[in-house]
């Protein structure tokens, strides 16, 4: 039996892949800290400006998140074979089965792995084209916080969230869905790389992942 | 100036002085040159003065309160003089059947002319039978004279978005006069009360400039609630250098640090009050160690409670007593975590018995 070397991921996919990652920890944290300063609270004459710096450092990785959406938007249209968005949804007999077989196979029922599909298994590509979309709701909500005087942020944020404090209320709760996405991912990722020895980990550092083929 | 205002200002405790103090505090808040205050004088003493039919619904009249007893006089007595109050049932002198008489009058004789102030919501559930006055609902009077209005100005936040009435769960269906009327020009002051001057401003813009200011699109005219509190606030240094009262009475409350992590809503409000300030006398809310409660947005009594912490308190179906929204957040991370665990350890215990599965182990 022999290993085939596939290049699957973009340089574009694999860009967006860190950005969303190294975005998503500065922004919990920076964020965090915005909630609820837990710095030493009584310093005066450090001119330090911790709040200064944490919104500074919250808005650029805000930035980078923000372009990081855009291009999984791109690569959802543009992308290679395995990065297009209908290669990921339950919309054809080949997904819906490879939905059904992944579901079992999360819940241990079968063995089953789908040789002929090295992209995201259907129940990864729904949830990142779910998390792509909250990640959008994230960005309204954040930037109707950051310019709520201009115009157009105003009635945006206005028309989806109502008021200020709410747009601050869902962008909190939505930070929680991150932080779980985040969890749920990694422990998939590694349990699906254990199981299936096709590289799955480094193909987001290196781009190929590999199938194997007997040798008659 | 052109104008000898005393002239025409009956009232011997407004004299000119004060009055001009007034127009140029009105121009201040308003935000315009000081070359139009002597427009702003004129338009003010004009001899038609604009009537002004004043009507109370589900309200607690605080916001004809802080009107009538700003301390500052000038203001308090430029309302009374400069608009003509045809109808206003806490100080107009006619009751009973005179008091409607007059109503009505005014609506005949100035259809169309005159300006309607909404203190207070409007009860619409089982036809608006909570709020009635004269034997007929506010839903009633409303439609009645909306429509032969020139502009009405909905005063207080509940006339603009329903107030405390409104409140979840809204026993009578409360709402602000936006979402009944339209066709006639619809301006609110929000406020819990709002700042008379604010009040002053918009009125005198209009007789100043025959149309409303220009309002932000939840009906809330720029010139007052433009700009966000944290951002005109005294204590916006503290914040920025990380400096906050922990709780009140602390280290940091005495030393005037920012109120954010005692749940200061200024972040989240739009309104006048680090500038104009309140009673003559220079203070607001934050200025004496309280926090904004965030009283000129929409359904701030369900969205800007609990008072003392950042944001609303969450509800999940079927997990009672955790309302913090980061004890939600952290026990939905616990639970997800520990079904991480049992998966883990489901797949563990299956392959001590069957073996991998794995491709490579045939």
């Amino acid at each position: 039996m022999i290993y085939e070397k596939h290049y699957v991921w973009s340089i574009l996919l694999r860009l967006y892949h860190w950005a969303m990652a190294g975005s998503i920890v500065a922004l919990s944290v920076t964020g965090f800290y915005i909630f609820s300063p837990w710095t030493l609270t009584n310093l005066e004459g450090t001119g330090l400006f911790p709040m200064m710096t944490m919104r500074y450092i919250h808005i650029l990785a805000a930035y980078l998140f923000t372009g990081a959406i855009v291009a999984r938007c791109f690569l959802f249209i543009f992308g290679n074979r395995q990065e297009r968005v209908w290669d990921v949804l339950p919309i054809s007999a080949r997904n819906i089965k490879n939905l059904i077989d992944t579901l079992g196979a999360y819940m241990y029922l079968t063995d089953h792995h789908d040789e002929d599909r090295l992209g995201h298994n259907v129940l990864a590509g729904m949830t990142y084209v779910t998390t792509i979309f909250v990640g959008f709701i994230q960005i309204i909500a954040g930037f109707y916080l950051w310019l709520p005087e201009s115009a157009f942020w105003q009635q945006f944020g206005n028309a989806i969230f109502g008021t200020q404090q709410y747009g601050r209320f869902i962008h909190h709760i939505l930070m929680w869905y991150f932080i779980l996405f985040a969890m749920v991912h990694i422990y998939l990722v590694i349990w699906n790389d254990l199981k299936n020895p096709d590289g799955l980990v480094s193909s987001i550092f290196t781009g190929n992942k590999f199938r194997h083929r007997e040798v008659k | 100036m052109t104008d000898t205002p005393e002239s025409k200002i009956p009232d011997p405790q407004l004299n000119r002085r004060s009055f001009l103090k007034g127009c140029t505090a009105v121009a201040a808040a308003l935000g315009i040159s000081e070359a139009m205050i002597p427009k702003l004088v004129e338009a003010a003493t004009t001899a038609q003065r604009p009537p002004v039919v004043w009507l109370h619904f589900q309200e607690c009249t605080g916001c004809t309160e802080s009107l009538l007893r700003a301390s500052h006089p000038d203001i308090a007595r430029l309302i009374l003089d400069v608009i003509s109050l045809d109808y206003h049932e806490t100080i107009m002198a006619p009751s009973g059947h005179q008091a409607e008489k007059s109503l009505h009058d005014t609506l005949d004789k100035y259809a169309g002319k005159f300006l309607c102030v909404v203190e207070g919501a409007i009860p619409t559930k089982d036809k608006g039978i909570y709020c009635k006055i004269a034997g007929r609902t506010a839903m009633d009077i409303l439609a009645e004279v909306a429509p032969k209005a020139a502009a009405i100005i909905a005063i207080g936040s509940c006339a603009a978005y329903g107030g405390i009435q409104a409140a979840s769960p809204n026993p009578t269906g409360a709402v602000g006069v936006q979402d009944l009327v339209s066709g006639t020009p619809v301006i609110n002051i929000p406020g819990c009360p709002p700042n008379p001057i604010s009040f002053m401003g918009t009125v005198l813009h209009y007789l100043t400039f025959k149309r409303l200011p220009v309002c932000d699109n939840l009906g809330r005219p720029l010139f007052a609630y433009g700009r966000r509190i944290h951002d005109h606030c005294e204590r916006r240094a503290h914040f920025d250098e990380g400096r906050f009262a922990e709780q009140f009475g602390d280290y940091g409350h005495r030393n005037g640090y920012c109120l954010y992590k005692v749940g200061c809503k200024g972040p989240s409000t739009f309104s006048n009050c680090p500038s104009a300030r309140f009673n003559d006398v220079d203070v607001w809310p934050v200025s004496v160690g309280h926090g904004c409660v965030g009283c000129t947005e929409p359904n701030f009594w369900d969205t800007m409670t609990p008072f003392y912490e950042r944001l609303p308190n969450v509800n999940i179906p079927g997990i009672a007593g955790i309302t913090n929204i980061d004890k939600a957040g952290k026990t939905i991370l616990g639970v997800a975590a520990a079904a991480v665990g049992i998966h883990a350890a489901v797949g563990i215990g299956k392959k001590m018995v069957k073996g991998c599965g794995c491709k490579d182990d045939k």
